[in-house]
């Protein structure tokens, strides 16, 4: 893979990159972020930037939003050399970023947020009439639809995205950036924000997509440059390419996407939960309602569904994290319903949960004290109350070889510094070496890239052909149809339906996620 | 596999292994000293201002001033006083160091016990009232002193309860409970005393402020010959006791399936949670803790046997017991830092006494330095972080070898 051809005179008006980032080297100290990276913007393209976690993405575009200053290498506007210093003179020259998490006011309206920083006043006076009819302007041009006198709270996930392309739309912004943007969003939201891209596209707007999703790559992007581990990789066409091909330039091999695994072989029942409803923080209904069903054990049951439907509160009432307001849990036979936490962590459930910061690790305790944190007390890891730091360390190495976690200082790292694919990993192996008659995995591969989404789906199937009882959560339509052998999909709390993942389809399958459709009666 | 080469882990564990916990406590032994030197200079500056402005001192006091505070007990130079001096430094570091381990351990454990004062007077009175109350022959009286000492632990255990409980079963803010706490603690004991009238007050020697000396029931803590290495001083053995209660809870906090509890339900609840510890249980349990060992600081000091407990305390809380937080605060939480913290600001104390009698400044400003170098403790957690930084980048330049190394290898085979 050729690096690309620089060698183009500048200054044009038919120029044909809008922006070109050429030979970017960044260093920080001891590590090359950035090695000689070329990047090539045409006019009215959707250019994809392509690389796993660390790959030196999110570094690239802060030098190009000024954030940082390159050591080595030119940034051209037009073919004509420019200097980014910080985000105003980005801004400057049109350039707009979507982040990851939005920089929203949360109490603002979103016209509020729009006009924030740029605000139309005449000595000192807020007049807001023109700001909104340029923002219902643009909202109609570009079909974006957002209700300006909403405040930002208030509002879903998908429009506060929304609220912040109008932000660079309002300010001229010509080459927009977006940071990995369909990570919050629902496959509804996902799809129109891919027809809002592409209608920006049209419009004569250049885009730069950040992410580590190949689908969406596949669907919406032009052009793709890969980067790994800061090094450039290479810039293929999409018309010309397959996601076989991306996949294994961004991670260095073959990465196979549809999952091995042998048909499931359902033994007794493991879990059996009756009419469990959990009480809602947020409103006075229940978050989980009525909710019945079994996993056995040798099989993979996925809940699906949309995110904010009762699956956390779930999860939580079978893990003992949150009370349960009705019904029974039933653990191999056994009625655990008011039992302990420990008890249930002691008794066979093995729970991967979904906020590995909030709930998965003591982030300033080291890899090592982490990989025993439901195990402590066991006669393995102490004697009289003293911890047997030589063992648990000993255990530890023995996890990190087996998972192939990797870390800084191996167990001495503190599990803040690890990158959080490795974090995921930590987790999973403890939780998989644990004895465990259930497994529960809350969205596993949550922001980590195909590399470690391979291994960690590896990982749950050979729990499952271990016999273990496996209940996957999972917002994700892919992980859903590839991992699991029966699909509960949740709806407002309830199971509205059950689908068998080789008979069903990605379509069908939203139907029931969305509430439009549910087994047994119809919509009333 | 370019994946699973084995280049990368050797080096982890030699960096990784070797250094990471020699290299913390370092971190953290230099970062006090820092912020003691810290402390050191802007106080010169102050003294110097001072001197500047200031008709009657004259410029030679400044550097005079700083030497003597720093010089600590032994700026008499005499070496009689030195001796006297440095065995009631050494008497009255054994509360303020139990203090700072008071507050240290609650700290470890992610609260704030503000509460210190408050749980230092109930251990008062709770040893105070033992040590006079048990009916002895009149002569040294070792059961009578160690029940006093368990029944002031006990008293202080279930004042620091208090707030845990609150903190644990009702979400309330344990810096709201223990401020509270502190002065209902005042108002009890002053209450409890004014009632109990002639029993415990000192009227034979006309102090009707105070409480009996705990010797006038013949209960003080042993000396051991202490008494005639440092002559003229009333030093016991406190200190040693409150030596192996440091040692003790660095033990706990670090070697124990307890400490480790504690300090993952200080690091983040919401994991200790989930991995089936009872955060509930451990919350009040490091308050209980903390409680009694505040309290066993006020023990110590009261059964000494000369000290004098100045009863009427409802309209003032003990130094003590807010001094233990810039100790805690010193010594970075660290148990056995908070020997050496409790033991410098004591010593810097002495300096700053001696200050008023040997120079032309007076007692404010030796306080005011003193508080200066208190403050400049705050930093130190700042700076043992920005050596972290330091230290961290050295580990980066170390992995990137080894990535560099694996990219090579990674090469290779593609």
């Amino acid at each position: 893979m050729a690096a690309p051809d620089t060698s183009h005179g500048a200054g044009t008006a038919e120029y044909p990159y809008v922006i070109e980032m050429r030979h970017i080297t960044k260093e920080f100290p001891g590590i090359i972020a950035n090695d000689d990276i070329t990047l090539q913007l045409k006019r009215g393209e959707i250019h994809a930037l392509l690389g796993e976690n660390g790959a030196g993405k999110s570094t690239l575009m802060s030098v190009l939003f000024g954030l940082y200053k390159q050591e080595k290498g030119d940034i051209l506007k037009n073919g004509e050399v420019v200097e980014i210093n910080d985000p105003n003179d980005a801004n400057r020259l049109g350039i707009g970023m979507v982040h990851q998490h939005f920089k929203l006011v949360d109490v603002f309206s979103v016209l509020d947020n729009i006009i924030l920083g740029v605000e139309p006043n005449v000595a000192g006076f807020l007049t807001k009439k023109k700001a909104r009819e340029k923002v219902m302007h643009l909202s109609e041009t570009y079909g974006l639809n957002v209700d300006p006198d909403a405040l930002v709270e208030d509002i879903t996930v998908g429009m506060q995205q929304r609220t912040e392309i109008l932000k660079m739309l309002y300010r001229d912004n010509e080459v927009l950036i977006f940071d990995e943007p369909t990570a919050v969003l629902t496959p509804q939201e996902i799809d129109e924000l891919m027809e809002i891209m592409r209608g920006l596209a049209k419009e004569g707007k250049s885009i730069l997509f950040i992410t580590h999703k190949l689908n969406e790559i596949m669907a919406v992007a032009d052009r793709c440059t890969v980067l790994r581990k800061g090094k450039y990789i290479g810039t293929v066409d999409i018309k010309d390419t397959t996601k076989e091909e991306l996949s294994s330039m961004m991670v260095g091999r073959d990465v196979k996407f549809v999952v091995d695994k042998d048909e499931a072989d359902p033994k007794e029942v493991v879990l059996e939960v009756e009419n469990l409803c959990v009480h809602s923080k947020l409103h006075k209904k229940d978050a989980v309602h009525n909710v019945s069903f079994k996993v056995r054990a040798g099989e993979i049951v996925c809940i699906a569904g949309i995110d904010g439907n009762g699956q956390t509160e779930f999860v939580h009432a079978l893990t003992g994290l949150e009370p349960v307001r009705d019904g029974k849990i039933l653990l191999a036979g056994e009625d655990v319903t008011h039992k302990s936490i420990r008890y249930r962590n002691t008794h066979g459930i093995s729970h991967i949960p979904e906020d590995r910061h909030k709930h998965g690790l003591v982030l300033d305790y080291t890899l090592a004290d982490n990989m025993v944190l439901q195990r402590y007390f066991e006669p393995r890891f102490q004697t009289a109350g003293f911890i047997k730091f030589d063992e648990v360390r000993r255990y530890s190495d023995e996890l990190i070889e087996k998972f192939d976690v990797r870390s800084g200082q191996g167990s001495a790292s503190i599990a803040r510094g690890m990158s959080g694919g490795n974090q995921q990993k930590a987790i999973v192996a403890r939780e998989m070496d644990r004895e465990h008659k259930l497994l529960i995995a809350v969205q596993p591969a949550r922001g980590l890239d195909v590399g470690a989404i391979e291994n960690i789906h590896t990982q749950i199937i050979k729990s499952r052909d271990e016999g273990s009882a496996v209940l996957l959560v999972s917002l994700e339509l892919d992980e859903v149809m590839n991992v699991s052998d029966r699909i509960l999909v949740m709806y407002e709390g309830e199971i509205v339906g059950e689908l068998d993942p080789k008979k069903t389809t990605v379509q069908e399958l939203g139907l029931y996620m969305a509430g439009a459709k549910r087994d047994g009666k119809e919509e009333e | 596999m370019m994946f699973t080469t084995g280049t990368d882990k050797s080096i982890d564990r030699k960096t990784g292994l070797l250094k990471s916990p020699a290299g913390s406590a370092l971190r953290s032994i230099i970062a006090s000293v820092c912020c003691i030197l810290g402390g050191m200079l802007v106080g010169t500056i102050i003294l110097f201002i001072l001197a500047f402005t200031t008709k009657d001192i004259p410029i030679s006091d400044a550097v005079k001033g700083m030497t003597i505070i720093f010089g600590g007990p032994f700026a008499s130079g005499s070496k009689s006083s030195t001796l006297f001096v440095l065995g009631d430094m050494i008497l009255e570091t054994t509360p303020l160091l139990m203090t700072g381990l008071s507050v240290a351990i609650a700290f470890k454990t992610g609260l704030f016990n503000i509460g210190a004062p408050g749980q230092y007077l109930m251990g008062a009175m709770g040893s105070l009232i033992t040590a006079l109350s048990v009916p002895t022959n009149g002569s040294n009286n070792f059961w009578v002193w160690l029940l006093a000492l368990v029944v002031g632990i006990a008293c202080g255990m279930i004042w620091g309860a208090i707030p845990g409980i609150f903190k644990a079963l009702f979400n309330v803010n344990e810096v709201i409970v223990c401020i509270m706490c502190n002065w209902i603690a005042a108002n009890v004991v002053s209450w409890v005393f004014s009632v109990s009238g002639d029993r415990f007050i000192n009227y034979a020697e006309t102090k009707t402020k105070f409480i009996r000396p705990t010797s006038t029931n013949g209960v003080s803590t042993p000396k051991l010959g202490l008494d005639k290495v440092f002559p003229g001083s009333n030093i016991d053995i406190g200190i040693f006791i409150a030596i192996i209660f440091a040692i003790g809870i660095y033990i706990l906090i670090n070697k124990t399936t307890l400490g480790y509890e504690l300090k993952a339900c200080g690091m983040n609840k919401h994991s200790a949670k989930y991995a089936g510890m009872n955060e509930k249980r451990n919350i009040i349990l490091s308050m209980v803790i903390a409680g009694g060992l505040a309290a066993a600081g006020a023990s110590l000091w009261y059964l000494n046997g000369k000290n004098d407990f100045l009863w009427n305390t409802y309209s003032s809380l003990p130094n003590d017991g807010f001094n233990g937080i810039p100790v805690a605060l010193l010594a970075s939480n660290n148990p056995i830092g908070v020997i050496f913290s409790a033991t410098f600001l004591r010593y810097i104390g002495k300096g700053g006494f001696n200050l008023a009698g040997y120079t032309h400044f007076n007692e404010y400003v030796s306080n005011l330095i003193i508080a200066m170098i208190i403050y400049f403790a705050g930093f130190s957690k700042l700076i043992s972080d920005l050596l972290g930084r330091r230290r961290k980048k050295k580990t980066i330049e170390a992995q990137s070898a080894a990535v560099i190394a694996e990219n090579t290898e990674g090469g290779d085979d593609k």
